[in-house]
């Protein structure tokens, strides 16, 4: 089992790499695609995995990840269960800015699953942000490709003046109203 | 930051970073340790800053002035964009504000009507507990018109309280006038009826000979005089 490691190799010239891990495969498949479909200046490789550690007999051909975002399904438990255990399997180091939780499915409010408070409780703990979003929803899917493209340079290190770190600590205080 | 270092010296840091290995977050205060880590590294990237200081882009002041300008015009841009968001936001919860008043006032007014025809209810049944309380009184007193007239009956459980009692007085009060006026008046025995006081008893007296109507005006009754 290969491990995620933030700077265990060299980053590629102009390029990004961003993992998404979450149990809903089609979600994740519609976000890549909208992520792909947005104007960016670099180059960018998604890769999409269910569950974490990932398998170590590619890993020479991965590229260095920038951005971890962790899918949650509102509507599923299991999706909750299943970040939270594949969570233990990342390197601390992630945890400075280059890991997000992204909440989907939140535009169905009657099928909720996953109490706010599970959610908050994440990013209390993992000092990561957290977006929501509803995919199903056209406007809305692209404005969080937007998103996580932009979080996505800044945690590849090309936007000069602004590390990972920084950002995540700037997103976390400007959403922070609770207790 | 780091990865700008990064490409600056890569050999030497790569191959240190490599060597770390993974560590991740230990199960029991994960974010105790996770605090602590990224206090290091905000330290680490504050001295960083510290030591650095801004270069001049260039001297001369046209350059200045036109980069200036462009960085404000991208300023300017943004803002617009975000004030325009913001005013269409506004906008639309205006707007939800106002429809959702109107649905709240359209639930009160169905709130009062209910509140209205509940009332009613009560009244009604109100009034039935009353007309039965009258029945009782009228039947114990008056047990001779119900048996005698089952249609009395029929007519007053239909009829609401006030006119039952009307028609009942009415038709023992028709033979307790006729008997009166007989007795008092024996000169001016005739009682003039009219249509409320129940045409049937009416009939009844006078086909059976206790009641005799005025030769002359049909309106006229009186109590056939069987004491004489």
């Amino acid at each position: 089992m290969a491990a995620v490691r933030p700077f265990g190799k060299l980053p590629a010239l102009n390029s990004a790499a961003l993992l998404l891990v979450g149990s809903d495969e089609g979600a994740q498949q519609q976000l890549a695609e909208a992520i792909l479909k947005e104007k960016k200046s670099f180059k960018i490789s998604i890769h999409l995995a269910t569950s974490l550690p990932l398998p170590s007999e590619r890993d020479h051909l991965r590229p260095r990840i920038d951005l971890i975002a962790f899918m949650i399904d509102i509507k599923s438990k299991y999706s909750l269960k299943n970040v939270e255990a594949s969570l233990a399997h990342v390197d601390a180091s992630f945890f400075l800015g280059k890991v997000c939780f992204l909440v989907t499915g939140v535009g169905r409010v009657n099928y909720c699953s996953v109490e706010t408070n599970a959610v908050w409780k994440l990013r209390d703990v993992y000092c990561s942000p957290v977006l929501y979003c509803e995919l199903e929803l056209e406007g809305i899917r692209v404005a969080t490709a937007q998103r996580l493209l932009r979080m996505l340079q800044i945690c590849a290190g090309h936007v000069p003046g602004v590390s990972a770190l920084s950002f995540g600590s700037l997103m976390r205080n400007s959403e922070d109203e609770q207790p | 930051m780091f990865s700008v270092l990064f490409s600056l010296f890569p050999t030497k840091c790569q191959s240190k970073l490599t060597l770390l290995g993974t560590e991740t977050l230990p199960e029991s205060d994960a974010k105790l340790s996770l605090l602590m880590m990224r206090v290091k590294a905000l330290t680490a990237e504050y001295n960083l800053w510290q030591k650095r200081s801004p270069e001049i882009i260039s001297t001369n002041p046209d350059v200045l002035v036109a980069l200036g300008k462009e960085e404000l015009q991208k300023v300017k841009n943004d803002l617009e964009m975000v004030l325009s968001t913001v005013q269409s936001k506004n906008k639309k919860l205006r707007e939800d504000l106002k429809r959702e008043q109107q649905w709240h006032d359209e639930q009160l007014q169905i709130v009062d009507v209910l509140s209205g025809i509940e009332e009613e209810m009560k009244n009604q049944v109100v009034q039935f507990s009353e007309k039965r309380i009258l029945v009782l009184i009228f039947t114990s007193e008056n047990m001779w018109g119900i048996l005698h007239f089952p249609v009395v009956l029929y007519f007053f459980l239909r009829s609401n309280s006030s006119c039952s009692v009307h028609i009942l007085n009415l038709m023992l009060l028709v033979f307790q006038i006729l008997i009166n006026k007989l007795m008092s008046t024996p000169h001016e025995p005739y009682l003039t009826i009219s249509d409320s006081f129940w045409p049937p008893y009416i009939e009844l007296l006078l086909r059976y000979g206790i009641a005799l109507r005025h030769p002359e005006d049909p309106n006229r009754i009186r109590l056939e005089a069987f004491h004489q």
